[in-house]
């Protein structure tokens, strides 16, 4: 039967953006951190000549992060946040999020200032930002009933993460990254298109997603993939070129998935 | 120490909205986001047709998503089996938000995330929930799925059909839907029974 | 694995590592996060009192905490919600504390002209001061009869009856007769010899199988024929339904009769002949009660299935099986009156029609049809006899032909003689406004009433209102023709005030109360106190020398051994009825009113006047080719024209859109949501309004919600949101024997490219309740 139908509603349906702008801001800001926190612990577990300028940068990404956070949450003065810290919910990827940072914070202040056992630090400055970096991915991945937040994001997110943070090194004469950087940016590629495949194999709901992503800003998003994927290339002869476009890539990327990714399919 | 649950009998729902009204003025929610809606489709060709009107809210899950992801504990499950937000301690990060697959929970703008309660104010009064109170076709009964004697036990016993929304989530909704017109029928399985 | 799942084994292995289980955060004393106390954590008092966001009266019960009322819920006790509201009754609060509200007396800037909209602040005893001398010099010029009362709602008790009365004009009109039920209580009154009355005395709980001609109850919301319904059909009752859309009543009915609009007497008749040539009717019932069978048996012969089938657009089969049904399920077997009965102009044919089947299913006084409604005993205040007693109707009030009017000494209503029954025609008034014929009508008082969307011919409503010595406005809300009166008074909501007390025939005939939850907000007051200030400053004392509300009602209630005091308690006082034929017999009563004292299958009243003396089938006219017949009704969650300024039901339904079959809109190249202006046959428009294509409404007609397009800049909600089916009423057809204005009878095209309207968002303007 050439059956139609027709849907419509009775009151406010809450359909709005839950994840404004200041959140894929974050998502970058956060990645950022993360990954700079990262290159502090290699070099403090590296390096000889360890500098506390690295260090404090990574502090002041973080709290950068943190103002912006601060600034677009609704709980902005109710001082609530605090909780973050008196409760265990190691199911809540924010909660690993938010003691991944803080924690890279405080190493990245003793680091520093030169307090302590450097190499320990170092260490569990290791772990703390490789959560930090990992928890962008759990956020998005956690949401099953969001087909275009796959659990390949767990991949994806830190990866393009901690390329992004690195990409950006490039530009301040961190030579010595340039073939991670090759490899992430590779690997970023390479997991865009497993996304991609996995979207357009998947069930239905992945296919409708997959067609919404399309329809969103599908080519921005295969764009950002084929920077990525180029960028390697132009690494030896143009680093600075390479640099900008795995950033261009990674954000690109990113945000698009944040923003257009919060589609979830019409009831039926 | 209950279970509480409610079904909707979409075969007597006549999309009126009294529940959706008294909800927004029992639980002062404000302007522009809901903790109840209806949802009316049409569906055939003239004059073969069939209406479907279905309330959508909280699906109170058995196994919910928007409770694992709270990085506070605000979003929780109460005694009764009542998924909740405690504003006290919630951040509004919105987490949860984005963990439902229903929609049934928005931020307040007095700076947490509000959803459907189920009215456990009045349950502590012996009232029932303000929705199910005024529906004017009864289409809606409530009460402990533990108790074979509950409005809610012996409506979903009686029904001809019991549907859940995207059972495949695995939520195991407590809201349930009684004998929904064919053409619009979901999937029996999934309910927290 | 599940996604889900997988976190939370890694939430369960982390949480044991950490030695803790997934816990609750341990709260810290924190005044800033402080969750926002609700109303009901309060000191929370409750108040027993009536609704009146409809004319239905249901019971609530009012919480009040910290001086607002915050929530209504209906109360068990009361037979009318029986502890359920319908969404207007629910979102009814927020019209109390709508900001748009009318807040003080407004005298109309001296000098402007009506309709400018230019207004001062008064006091109310200049306010009232005006009118009455405004009104004394009418009486000096033309006689009390050349004012003129439009009435409704509970507070027409006062302008609708007590005031008239008491000041002596018989020119009082009620929408509710002429634009509502006249048609169904005239057919009544002549047919049964009692009217329907306001509770439709449908025996739902006993009833088998039911047949709704239009009635679209699911979106007509009157909440307890409603809850009846339901439970009917939880019961299992048959349901059928004939209308030309599939209405939410069609949605739930064994079966959809889609008739061509207007052609219901041809179905009807066709019904009645398979009944009585099959021998279908209840011989012994009609042996009985009634008288002309014969005649009638005589007079259906040619209206076969076959014939309506043509008429009607339906299957000659589906007739025919639809009489079988009624038939075998009878008398558990009923067809409802329905209560909007002026369609096309010869109405009440139409329901004597419907009575007529009734009758022959022996259904009339006896379980599964038609219960016997009794009006609840109380008596009037003592008050000196009124001069004269206007025939003003209404749902409340005598029906289709009130008692022959007693002489007075006044002159006539101005609408007398032109048609049969004695009840008011609202409408029918306003011509003599226009050329005081057959004598001037000087002034008007408009008590609740919408002037301009409840009564067809906005235009000519307006010059009339032009020529007017004196028009005075009594409202809640800066309606559209509020905005023109010279004097407009502002009534407290029903939650901020006393009535008089209703009394609703019913099976269990009952008294309700309606009592204050809140104190009147602004400079507002209620309509009693309006009608006795009034009152007194035209000399009327001797009618209001009740010193207050409260004692009138005290006085009253003694009359049944009950006061003010023990009413306030309860809110309602529930007496017992005689609802079915036996319980009349038993006390050798006789239920029928009529001339021959039985049912009238054959009325010889009708014959005498120059009317059918049975129905007989008038084709419905054509309109002018590529129009559409205008169609109209209900949404559930508004009522008629004066709830689109509440936001809460505003949220729920925001605007109207026009109903169009798809394959007549994609004729016209339309596509769902494009704005489109309406034109009607005589050129008249209005809009822009969305396009709502849908199959759910055959190709002749087109349909709008009935009560958008509010042109009311002060009405910040409602103002410019849909199109108005009364503006495009430039006709209405008048009933020749109930003085119904049939509605039904105007066409319209669409005409595309309409701009969508920039409005306000509805949020916004939510956010501003106070
Ligand atoms: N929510 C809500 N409920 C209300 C009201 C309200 O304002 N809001 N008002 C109350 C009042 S006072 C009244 S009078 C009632 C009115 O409610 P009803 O008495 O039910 O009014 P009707 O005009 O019988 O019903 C309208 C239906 O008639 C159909 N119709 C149109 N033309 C024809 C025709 O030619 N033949 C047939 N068979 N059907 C046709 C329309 O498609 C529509 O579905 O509603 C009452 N209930
Ligand atoms: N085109 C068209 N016309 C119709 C109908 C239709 O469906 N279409 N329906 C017809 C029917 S069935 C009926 S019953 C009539 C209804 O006719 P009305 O009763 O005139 O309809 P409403 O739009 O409810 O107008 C009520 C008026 O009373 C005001 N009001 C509300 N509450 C109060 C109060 O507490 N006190 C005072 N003083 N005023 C108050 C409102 O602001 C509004 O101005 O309309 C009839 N006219
Ligand atoms: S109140 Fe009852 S009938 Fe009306 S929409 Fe809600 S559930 Fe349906
Ligand atoms: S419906 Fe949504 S908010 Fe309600 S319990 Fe389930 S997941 Fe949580
Ligand atoms: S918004 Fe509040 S309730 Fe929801 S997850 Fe965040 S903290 Fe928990
Ligand atoms: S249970 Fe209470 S909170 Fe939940 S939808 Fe019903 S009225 Fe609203
Ligand atoms: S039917 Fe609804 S609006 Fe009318 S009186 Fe009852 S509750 Fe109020
Ligand atoms: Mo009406």
């Amino acid at each position: 039967m050439t059956s139609t139908t027709v849907t419509t509603f009775y009151g406010a349906v809450n359909n709005g953006a839950f994840w404004h702008w200041p959140t894929l801001l974050h998502f970058c800001l956060v990645a950022l951190a993360g990954g700079v926190a990262l290159l502090v612990a290699y070099r403090a577990l590296t390096s000889e000549r360890f500098g506390w300028r690295l260090p404090a940068l990574s502090v002041a990404l973080i709290a950068l992060d943190m103002i912006v956070l601060w600034a677009e949450s609704l709980a902005r003065w109710r001082l609530t946040h605090v909780y973050l810290f008196l409760s265990i919910r190691p199911a809540s990827a924010i909660w690993w999020g938010a003691w991944g940072l803080a924690g890279s914070a405080v190493l990245g202040l003793l680091l520093a200032f030169g307090w302590g056992p450097r190499r320990l630090w170092g260490a569990l400055l290791v772990v703390t930002s490789t959560m930090a970096l990992l928890y962008p991915g759990l956020a998005l991945a956690a949401n099953s009933a969001r087909p275009l937040w796959t659990p390949l994001l767990l991949a994806f997110m830190p990866v393009t993460g901690l390329l992004l943070a690195w990409g950006l090194a490039l530009l301040f004469r961190q030579r010595d990254l340039r073939p991670a950087v090759g490899v992430l940016a590779l690997a970023s590629g390479l997991l865009g298109g497993l996304y991609l495949v996995g979207l357009a194999t998947g069930d239905l709901a992945a296919r409708e997603g997959l067609h919404h992503l399309w329809s969103e800003g599908g080519p921005w998003f295969v764009a950002a993939l084929a920077a990525m994927v180029l960028a390697p290339t132009l690494l030896r002869r143009y680093p600075a070129a390479a640099a900008l476009l795995v950033v261009a890539g990674a954000v690109l990327a990113r945000t698009l998935l944040v923003e257009i990714g919060a589609y979830m399919p019409p009831l039926l | 120490m209950a279970r509480y649950a409610m079904a909707i009998d979409l075969s007597a729902c006549v999309g009126c909205a009294a529940c959706a009204v008294a909800c927004k003025l029992e639980n002062e929610v404000p302007p522009g986001v809901s903790r109840l809606w209806i949802r009316l489709e049409e569906s055939g060709t003239f004059p073969d047709l069939s209406l479907q009107y279905r309330p959508e809210q909280c699906m109170q899950c058995a196994d919910p998503p928007c409770v694992p992801v709270c990085p506070t504990g605000a979003s929780h499950i109460n005694e009764d089996g009542i998924v909740l937000v405690d504003a006290e301690t919630c951040i509004a990060c919105g987490a949860c938000i984005a963990a439902c697959p229903y929609g049934a929970r928005y931020f307040d703008e007095r700076g947490f995330v509000g959803k459907c309660t189920f009215c456990e104010h009045r349950l502590a009064e012996g009232r029932v929930p303000a929705c199910v109170e005024t529906c004017p076709t009864l289409c809606r009964s409530f009460g402990d799925l533990d108790d074979p004697d509950s409005d809610v036990s012996r409506a979903i016993r009686a029904a001809q059909r019991v549907d859940v929304l995207k059972p495949e989530q695995g939520t195991h909704p407590k809201l349930v839907y009684l004998n929904a017109p064919a053409r619009f029928g979901l999937g029996r399985e999934g309910m927290a029974r | 694995m599940k996604r889900r799942e997988f976190l939370k084994l890694s939430a369960a292995s982390v949480g044991a590592l950490m030695l803790a289980p997934e816990g609750q955060a341990l709260k810290l004393p924190n005044p800033l996060a402080r969750a926002p106390r609700a109303w009901y954590e309060g000191e929370v008092s409750t108040v027993l009192t009536y609704c009146e966001n409809c004319f239905w009266k249901c019971g609530v019960r009012a919480s009040v905490a910290d001086g607002r009322v915050w929530k209504v819920d209906g109360y068990e006790a009361n037979p009318k919600s029986r502890g359920r509201l319908c969404p207007r009754g629910q979102g009814a609060v927020a019209q109390t504390y709508d900001p748009d509200r009318l807040k003080r007396p407004l005298i109309r800037v001296e000098g402007t002209a009506r309709g400018d909209g230019k207004y001062r602040e008064a006091s109310w005893d200049e306010a009232l001061s005006v009118i009455a001398s405004g009104m004394l010099a009418i009486k000096e010029r033309y006689g009390s009869e050349s004012m003129a009362f439009f009435a409704h709602g509970s507070g027409d008790t006062w302008f609708g009856d007590y005031l008239p009365a008491a000041w002596a004009t018989p020119n009082v009109g009620k929408p509710s007769v002429s634009l509502c039920t006249g048609p169904r209580e005239t057919a009544a009154q002549w047919t049964f010899g009692r009217g329907i009355g306001g509770h439709e005395p449908i025996d739902w709980e006993n009833t088998d199988y039911m047949v709704l001609i239009g009635h679209h109850i699911g979106e007509d919301t009157h909440n307890t024929q409603l809850q009846d319904f339901s439970l009917a059909l939880k019961r299992g009752a048959k349901l059928v339904v004939v209308d030309p859309r599939f209405s939410v009543a069609a949605s739930k009915a064994d079966r959809w009769m889609p008739i061509r609009p207007g052609t219901d007497t041809a179905l009807l008749l066709a019904w009645l002949h398979v009944l009585i040539t099959e021998e279908l009717y209840d011989k012994a019932y009609v042996e009985r009660y009634t008288i002309g069978i014969d005649k009638l048996t005589e007079h259906v012969q040619p209206y076969t299935p076959e014939w309506a089938a043509p008429i009607t657009d339906l299957d000659p089969d589906a007739i025919r099986a639809v009489a079988r049904e009624l038939a075998a399920h009878a008398p558990r077997a009923v067809l409802p009156p329905g209560r909007h009965t002026v369609w096309y102009g010869n109405d009440t044919q139409r329901m004597r029609a419907v009575y007529l089947i009734n009758a022959l299913l022996g259904n009339y006084g006896v379980e599964g049809g038609f219960y016997l409604a009794q009006p609840p005993y109380i008596e009037k205040y003592p008050h000196p006899a009124f001069p004269l007693e206007p025939a003003s109707g209404g749902c409340s009030g005598a029906s289709g032909a009130a008692a022959e009017t007693i002489e007075t000494g006044y002159r006539d209503a101005v609408d007398h003689g032109t048609f049969f029954a004695k009840t008011t025609a609202v409408q029918e008034l306003i011509p003599a406004m226009i050329t005081g014929e057959p004598y001037r009508i000087a002034g008007l008082v408009a008590y609740g009433v919408n002037l301009f969307h409840s009564i067809p011919d906005v235009e000519r409503t307006k010059e009339a209102l032009k020529k007017l010595d004196l028009y005075v406005a009594i409202d809640v809300l800066p309606m559209d023709h509020v905005m023109w009166a010279d004097v407009i008074l502002p009534e407290a909501t029903y939650l901020e005030r006393y009535d008089d007390l209703v009394e609703i025939a019913h099976k269990t005939p009952f008294i309700e109360l309606r009592q204050p939850a809140v104190a009147p907000m602004w400079d507002t007051k209620p309509g009693w106190w309006i009608a006795r200030e009034l009152g007194h400053k035209l000399g009327l004392q001797e009618y209001f020398d009740w010193p207050d509300i409260e004692t009138y009602l005290d006085k009253r209630l003694a009359s049944i051994g009950s006061s003010l005091e023990q009413a306030k308690k309860v809110g309602t006082l529930v007496q017992r009825g005689r609802p079915y034929l036996t319980d009349w017999e038993q006390r050798n009563l006789d239920p029928f009113g009529t001339p021959s004292g039985k049912i009238e299958l054959y009325s010889q009243t009708f014959a005498d006047a120059g009317f059918d003396p049975m129905p007989t089938f008038e084709p419905p006219e054509e309109g002018p080719v590529g129009s559409y017949r205008l169609l109209y009704g209900r949404t559930p969650v508004h009522t008629f024209a004066k709830t689109q300024n509440n936001w809460v039901l505003m949220e729920m339904h925001g605007d109207n859109a026009v109903w169009i079959h798809p394959a007549e809109a994609k004729a016209q190249g339309l596509a769902n949501g494009d704005y489109v202006w309406l034109e009607n046959q005589d050129g008249v428009r209005d809009g822009p309004v969305a396009v709502f294509a849908t199959e759910r409404l055959r190709r002749d007609c087109v349909y709008l919600v009935h009560g958008f397009g509010h042109r009311a800049p002060d009405m910040k909600v409602a103002n410019g949101r849909g199109a108005s089916d009364t503006a495009l009423m430039s006709r209405y057809r008048l009933d020749p024997i109930s003085g119904g204005a049939g509605l039904r009878v105007n066409f319209v095209k669409l005409v595309p490219g309409a701009p969508r309207p920039r409005l306000p968002r509805l949020t916004r303007l939510a956010e501003r309740s106070v």
